[in-house]
């Protein structure tokens, strides 16, 4: 027999290529939807990366800026004035609080000293818990895809690699070129959670302690500004 | 807003790290390349025999020519060997012809070739005795005899040496019958048209079953014994050309059965006694000379 015509009579392999088009293509439609999902998880991620990375940054400077002008001997009041209308970042707003709540306590007609410096902890934590809640808004999404996009991509897999076998029986052929396809199709799902998860963690992370150490810096700044305050408390009220 | 710029920025970058994903890895696909089928013919031993059998019909046949490997196996030649001879041979014997008459050029350099010519001096009267003592035979039946290949050599890198050793060797194994084994592989490998030896390299399925049916035609097995189903008993048997045994037959694997030697022994007298086996073609001697060959009572019944 002629090779030429068993080559031909031999059922075609149809040459697979594995982009990712394909890929996703010929993918169940319950891995395309987890890699569909795992996909906008990612994206999701990166836009609050993003966005956090700018506002932590900036905050920081910022903060920076504001201490170093709080520090640097000019009068509160001037301070309160400039930043009171529209306080550019946490230490301002829980300085504008302070003062507020201190101007407040002082522009009325009787003078409450009493539970003045009471009050002024109070107002200084709910700002500064505030604040901390403004900067964390959003950080509970990186720590779930983080945490659950690789078992999500797994589960993707799983179904894969399950219905792969289930046309490989089908085919009754276990030839690389029928296996193959199916099995990186399924894996691709996993390798889609990886790349969603993997940012994922690194940024909450990061970005986790970020905040904490914004918030050791309100915490100080709040405690020394009280000091400040309890101190001009005391010297008026013996005035 | 700034919210939604990051969404924006987030969006952009993925649509480029897929479209270049997508591109760096299709340019990868890889094609599965169905292998290489290797054409495959399924034949038949009796036509593997064929296959290598000499070629009859080449140039001039003179006579009987006779094969160097089969002389030196069996002192007395039979006609029916005799005709089997390949090309080669029957090449070898015009050369021979010519070549005969010199036989004391070939013996000096043997000397340096091949170590078993050990009597340098005796050897060229020997052989020239031998040599017209032969002749006679010849003429009888197989006129020249087979001295090796003068002419078919020259692809061998030493030419001169070889024709020389090889009809040394010849004409040794005239007198010393046992060497036929080393002077038929020298001769083989000469062969292109064919082997002198290889007419059938395997006994065919046919000969082995004839040769089975005559056995067990001739075999009484003992009472009681036909029951027996894991009864199984193999003989070694060495046959002479004429198809008689020559040992044995020596039963080399039997059964642990209470009925095995009985069995054994039935099939002993059974292969003595239905001797010679004509069914097993002397030009393919070298593969029956010396068999294993297994019966267990059911072949015989079925």
């Amino acid at each position: 027999m002629n090779p030429a015509d068993v080559a031909q009579s031999l059922p075609t392999i149809v040459a697979s290529d594995l982009s990712l088009w394909t890929l996703f293509w010929h993918a169940h439609w319950v891995v395309k939807f987890v890699m569909i999902g795992l996909m906008a998880c990612s994206v999701w991620v990166w836009a609050i990366a993003i966005d956090k990375w700018v506002l932590y940054t900036r905050n920081a400077r910022a903060m920076r800026g504001f201490e170093s002008q709080f520090w640097s001997g000019q009068s509160l009041e001037d301070l309160y004035r400039t930043h009171a209308a529209k306080p550019s970042n946490s230490m301002a707003a829980l300085f504008v609080a302070a003062m507020q709540e201190w101007k407040r306590s002082f522009t009325g007609q009787q003078r409450s000293f009493a539970g003045l410096q009471m009050r002024l902890d109070k107002v200084m934590q709910v700002t500064i818990a505030r604040e901390i809640e403004r900067l964390e808004k959003r950080l509970l999404v990186l720590a779930t895809v983080g945490s659950a996009g690789p078992f999500v991509g797994l589960f993707g897999t799983v179904w894969g690699i399950m219905t792969s076998f289930q046309s490989i029986a089908a085919s009754k052929n276990t030839s690389l070129a029928v296996v193959a396809p199916g099995i990186a199709e399924a894996l691709f799902a996993t390798a889609v959670g990886l790349v969603a998860a993997i940012p994922a963690t690194i940024f909450y992370n990061k970005f986790a302690a970020e905040v904490n150490k914004q918030a050791q810096q309100l915490e100080g700044f709040a405690d020394e500004f009280s000091a400040i305050l309890s101190r001009q408390i005391d010297e008026r009220g013996a005035g | 807003m700034q919210m939604r710029t990051a969404s924006i920025i987030s969006t952009a970058l993925h649509v480029a790290v897929l479209g270049w994903a997508t591109f760096s890895f299709s340019s990868k696909a890889f094609e599965t390349i169905p292998p290489e089928s290797l054409p495959v013919d399924i034949i038949s031993d009796k036509d593997f025999s064929e296959i290598t059998k000499g070629v009859k019909d080449t140039k001039k046949v003179e006579e009987k020519p006779k094969p160097v490997v089969e002389k030196v196996a069996e002192p007395p030649p039979k006609p029916v060997e005799e005709l089997k001879p390949t090309i080669n041979e029957k090449r070898e014997v015009a050369v021979n012809k010519e070549a005969t008459p010199e036989p004391p050029k070939p013996e000096p350099k043997p000397v340096e070739k091949k170590p078993e010519a050990k009597p340098e001096p005796p050897k060229p009267d020997e052989i020239a005795d031998k040599l017209k003592d032969d002749k006679p035979k010849p003429e009888a039946k197989t006129e020249p005899q087979p001295l090796p290949p003068k002419k078919p050599p020259p692809p061998k890198p030493q030419p001169t040496q070889k024709f020389d050793a090889d009809k040394i060797a010849a004409l040794l194994d005239k007198r010393d019958p046992t060497r036929s084994a080393a002077t038929g592989s020298e001769i083989n490998k000469n062969a292109s048209l064919g082997a002198a030896n290889a007419n059938s390299a395997r006994l065919s399925q046919s000969e082995i079953d004839a040769f089975r049916r005559r056995v067990t035609s001739c075999w009484t097995i003992p009472v009681g014994a036909e029951g027996a189903d894991n009864l199984k008993v193999v003989f070694r048997v060495q046959f002479r050309r004429d198809g008689t045994v020559e040992r044995g037959p020596d039963p080399v694997e039997g059964s642990a059965s209470p009925y095995g030697p009985a069995f054994a022994d039935s099939g002993r007298r059974a292969i003595l006694q239905c001797q010679p086996y004509t069914m097993l073609r002397p030009e393919h001697y070298d593969s029956w000379k010396d068999i294993e060959i297994g019966f267990t009572p059911r072949d015989m019944f079925q």
